[in-house]
């Protein structure tokens, strides 16, 4: 088909409009690697790398890995890393067990309630997190959890969210003829459900777990208000506290951040598709 | 059976799951890192550093061990607060501001967090080794709840260099008004460009200690000595008028050179603002953080707000709290008294920061009169030590923050106000100032009035 | 579990059980405390005293909530309002079959939305510094802007509101690509067959198409918005800045609750967020629904 000098322009228009709205997008993220390998000094003085004579003009002998190491080293930052790590990964995954569990219940089973709880867990999607804060963190005191991992991690458990995109998934990729066969064949209900369906839904298995295990790793106020001791600290805690003791160390804050953002950004490459398409079928039919 | 296993997750998925996996058997197999002996809070880098060579001897010679913590003071803040209120673990020994220990004072008096230390320290006598005014801050309702460290004299420090090149003589000044009579030459607009080239005083509408400071300086206050709001008074009106004076207008002599940021150090590296007002701990900071104003810089008792007046103020304070949670309040006292009596860490503390002691006793040493180059060969701590006497007390109200947040908010209203009406000068701008100040008094008194539990003890004690 | 041939009664009981045991402990006994805690004043977790109706009568009184309720409205308007045209814009230039990359271009839209708001927080501290942080010398370099331009004192709302939009711009859009792909393609045909200009396709054909979606992501940017603290909490180093300007909601029920340690007061305000949310929700639907027609 021949493309019109006005189709022609409308494409190079759009191509100049999406590539600088990625620029621009992209231009912090620029920003938090060269300043991490920066010294504070160096951070204000030049926008990306260091003004030098060397290759592109830049300075690359005044690189440095000093803000990585003072991290790891004085900062503890090993640990907060690890607590991250733990917190968002076992949550996630104990929240998508749950979720899918719950999801298969409401979607491939009749019983009676099985109205009620639906529509209990639509209603539950709009409750405000904040409204919960308060009342969940004097629970923990009288339940003894606070300053402990497992009072982070249950509350966490049961996401009104995981069960509604679950049962969507399981309405619309779990035949019933499926499960019903292997049921003929002898199958009891676990092994039903974690052979046959659990690999129906894989999609969203990955997008759930992403989803959550997300969250997690970027919840602050959580850990903020549960947490005592500072060995607990997950990285989004800890990050905060080291803007606050080191308020002028920007090189310092920038190689925390990155540390921080790095891992979930590598995780996300791995399960991109996934990830999109299970955040979007909530919204989106079909 | 394996391959449907193997096909249950992406491999992203089985990402994931290794993950929990390692992390959880590392995370149970940790040793639990709680070391024995007692802990300390610190939130001061400076105090940190002082304090480590004296923790280390302290834990060779001496049981039980002294494990010393540096945290940010939102989160000093924030742990001790939860700390106290939830039972969760909290240190045995906690150096807190005066906002930060405030906190502790909201509830019932038999729930402060921190131990009552009024008998010990009437016992042991330090009652009368130290400073008075210094222990207001830490005293509520009565009790005493911490050891001061500090007096915090606060002197003006200006630009010798500057004034001596305008050929200005500051032997004279007293008042404010002389001050300002006296310095006006250095406003002039001598490269042309309209705007003055420099101010003379560092201050804002934003700066809400300075302002405490002022207020605090001239006699007024946000809260009387039984921790009543007292935020609508003569004399606060009169000094937040004058301030909206120095900001806003024609006769404008002030700039916004906020400590603590990196545009306001560079304004006055640059020689924008002449003058600052300077508590004894600022001079380290100065040193510190603009080492190129050595020698340029003097101190001078603060100009009065009227004939014969205060020549000095307060700002800030730091105490040592016990933890009424400690394990071992004997120990944590002995080591209080170690860390805050010392002799030597009094003279550490006046050499690397410039801090005063708040022991009588030590006024004397001759550390204090040691000539400071950054000061032109001033001895700041004998000139601060001779004001000492004078320091204004402060309030232990836990709604001290709140209040001056709200005084600001008037300051700001009134300069607002000043430069819709076009009035400048003092007797205009009070009337408005002291609307401003009363409803100030009253957003708070709000405050107060609704805790409960203060009232309480306010009305069993009272 | 048994190999019992059939199901048993309480099977999908015992599959929702964990969900519905958590949710029990942990969301629906919670919501129910913090009616009871909001008629409370607490200091602490332990102590209490019962107050009735006294901390909504307060709540109305208090500026400082009228403060964090005005500054909330602001964000979550200027938010709505400026990010989602933009990300339906991109979705738009992003859907055209022609486009190489779409991808890669996915991919660098929605990746600002995957670091978590804390995070943010911290990046943009040095990006919002006046005079010498790296907004305000672009701008300044490129058009002139005032270096002084104090991002963090006077105009914090403004400040959130532009790192909010880089934030989630990509991700708003991502739900807007996914359902402009889902358009049915055989109505536009037919719309371009009939002769409608781009225009009028657009009007007719793609708005009623993607309005469920439109809807959804309108209302989880409300409910994001109303719920804004990290952002500013961290930014201003866990104060709400001069004059409370970066005072939320959410931010003042963190610091009456946790700072303070009253829990009921906060309980209060997190209820009045709630109602708030309730309200906005229905009345967006409405608003979507009389549109429909």
């Amino acid at each position: 088909m021949e493309v019109s000098p006005a189709r022609r322009l409308w494409m190079a228009i759009t191509y100049v409009l999406l590539v600088a709205t990625a620029l621009l997008m992209l231009v912090p993220f620029v920003y938090l690697v060269c300043s991490a390998f920066k010294t504070n000094d160096d951070v204000f003085r030049s926008t990306f790398l260091p003004a030098g004579d060397g290759l592109f003009g830049a300075g690359w002998g005044r690189l440095t890995l000093d803000n990585f190491r003072r991290l790891f080293t004085e900062m503890d930052f090993g640990r907060h890393m690890l607590n991250s790590v733990f917190l968002a990964s076992v949550t996630s995954i104990l929240a998508t067990l749950a979720s899918a569990m719950g999801g298969y219940a409401l979607a491939k089973f009749s019983f009676a309630g099985r109205g009620f709880f639906t529509n209990f867990v639509l209603a539950a999607l709009v409750i405000p997190a904040a409204v919960l804060i308060a009342p969940t963190y004097q629970l923990l005191y009288w339940m003894g959890l606070l300053d402990s991992y497992a009072g982070l991690i249950l509350p966490g458990i049961a996401p009104a969210f995981g069960v509604y995109l679950f049962r969507q998934a399981m309405l619309n990729s779990v035949p019933n003829e499926v499960l019903d066969a292997a049921r003929i064949d002898g199958a009891g209900e676990f092994r039903v459900f974690f052979g046959m369906v659990i690999p129906l839904v894989r999609p969203m298995l990955g997008a759930f777990l992403l989803i959550t295990f997300l969250g997690t790793w970027n919840n602050f106020i959580s850990p903020q208000v549960v947490l005592q001791s500072s060995e607990k600290f997950p990285l989004s805690v800890a990050i905060a506290q080291l803007k606050g003791v080191y308020s002028q160390d920007y090189a310092l804050q920038m190689a925390g951040t990155l540390v921080s953002i790095a891992p979930v950004l590598c995780l996300f490459l791995l399960l991109q598709k996934e990830f999109i398409s299970g955040l979007t079928s909530g919204a989106v039919k079909g | 059976m394996l391959t449907t296993i193997r096909s249950a997750l992406s491999p992203g998925g089985w990402a994931i799951v290794i993950l929990a996996a390692l992390s959880t058997l590392l995370v149970l197999s940790r040793p639990d890192t709680r070391r024995s002996g007692l802990d300390m809070w610190v939130f001061a880098r400076p105090h940190h550093e002082m304090y480590v060579p004296n923790v280390e001897s302290w834990n060779a010679s001496r049981d039980p061990d002294l494990n010393l913590y540096l945290l940010s003071l939102p989160a000093l803040e924030r742990r001790m607060s939860s700390g106290f209120l939830s039972d969760t673990p909290v240190a045995d020994l906690i150096e807190a501001d005066v906002r930060v220990a405030s906190r502790a004072f909201t509830g019932p008096l038999e729930d402060v967090g921190f131990l009552d230390l009024t008998d010990r320290i009437r016992e042991s006598g330090i009652l009368e080794e130290i400073n008075g005014p210094s222990f207001t801050p830490w005293t509520s309702r009565g009790r005493i709840f911490g050891l001061p460290h500090d007096v915090h004299p606060v002197m003006l420090a200006y630009r010798a260099d500057l004034v001596e090149e305008a050929g200005i003589d500051v032997s004279g000044i007293e008042t404010w008004d002389d001050f300002i009579g006296a310095m006006k030459p250095l406003m002039a607009d001598a490269d042309g460009d309209g705007r003055p080239d420099r101010y003379l005083l560092n201050v804002w509408e934003t700066q809400i200690d300075t302002i405490e400071a002022f207020v605090l300086q001239a006699g007024g206050s946000y809260f009387d000595e039984h921790e009543r709001v007292a935020i609508d008074s003569e004399v606060n009106a009169r000094v937040i008028s004058t301030i909206a004076t120095w900001v806003a207008g024609p006769n404008r002599i002030a700039v916004d050179a906020q400590e603590f940021t990196a545009s306001g150090n560079r304004l006055k590296l640059e020689g924008f603002v002449v003058a600052s007002i300077m508590p004894d701990w600022l001079g380290g900071v100065w040193k510190h953080d603009m080492g190129d104003l050595s020698g340029k810089v003097k101190l001078m008792p603060i100009p009065a707000w009227e004939e014969g007046g205060c020549r000095t103020t307060v700002w800030g304070g730091t105490m040592l709290g016990i933890a009424r949670s400690t394990r071992d309040p004997e120990a944590a006292w002995e080591l209080a008294k170690h860390l805050y009596l010392s002799e030597d860490l009094a003279r550490q503390l006046y050499e690397s920061n410039g801090i005063i002691s708040p022991i009588r006793r030590l006024w004397a040493r001759e550390f204090y009169d040691v000539p400071d180059e950054f000061f032109q060969g001033q001895a700041p701590g004998r000139m601060y030590i001779d004001l000492a006497p004078s320091v204004p007390h402060r309030t232990s109200s836990p709604f001290n923050q709140i209040a001056k947040e709200r005084v600001r908010d008037a300051l700001t209203r009134l300069r607002q106000y000043a430069e819709q009406e076009e009035m400048f000068t003092l007797e205009e701008l009070l009337p408005e100032a002291r609307r401003q100040l009363a409803s100030a008094h009253e957003d708070i008194q709000l405050r107060v009035d609704r805790n409960v539990f203060l009232k309480e003890d306010s009305e069993g004690q009272r | 579990m048994n190999t019992v041939v059939g199901r048993s009664r309480w099977t999908p009981l015992i599959f929702l059980a964990p969900f519905i045991v958590t949710f029990l402990v942990f969301t629906a006994y919670p919501l129910v405390q913090s009616v009871n805690l909001s008629m409370h004043q607490t200091y602490g977790p332990k102590t209490s005293t019962f107050v009735g109706g006294g901390n909504f009568t307060q709540l109305f009184g208090d500026p400082l909530f009228w403060k964090a309720l005005g500054n909330t409205f602001l964000f979550a308007l200027g938010s709505v309002l400026l990010q989602l045209p933009l990300s339906l814009g991109l979705a738009l230039l992003l859907d055209r079959p022609a486009v190489k990359g779409r991808l890669l271009f996915r991919l660098i839209y929605f990746s600002p939305s995957l670091a978590g708001i804390v995070f943010v927080a911290l990046l943009f501290g040095p990006i919002f510094e006046k005079n010498t942080g790296l907004l305000n010398v672009w701008l300044n370099s490129l058009i002139g802007f005032d270096l002084e331009f104090p991002w963090m004192e006077r105009h914090v709302m403004t400040g959130l509101i532009v790192a909010g939009m880089w934030m989630y711009v990509g991700f708003n859009m991502v739900y807007f690509l996914a359902a402009l792909q889902n358009v049915d393609r055989s109505i536009e045909e037919a719309a371009l067959v009939d002769g409608a200009g781009p225009w009028q396709r657009f009007r007719h054909v793609t708005i009623p198409a993607i309005r469920p979606v439109a809807g959804f992501v309108v209302l989880l940017s409300v409910i994001g918005s109303f719920q804004l603290f990290e952002l500013p909490f961290v930014l201003l180093n866990n104060t709400a800045g001069p004059d409370n300007r970066g005072l939320t909601i959410v931010m003042y029920l963190y610091q009456t609750g946790f700072e303070i340690g009253d829990l009921g007061y906060a309980s209060a305000i997190g209820w009045s967020l709630a109602i708030l949310l309730m309200i906005l929700a229905i009345a967006l639907r409405l608003l979507l629904r009389r549109y429909e027609d």
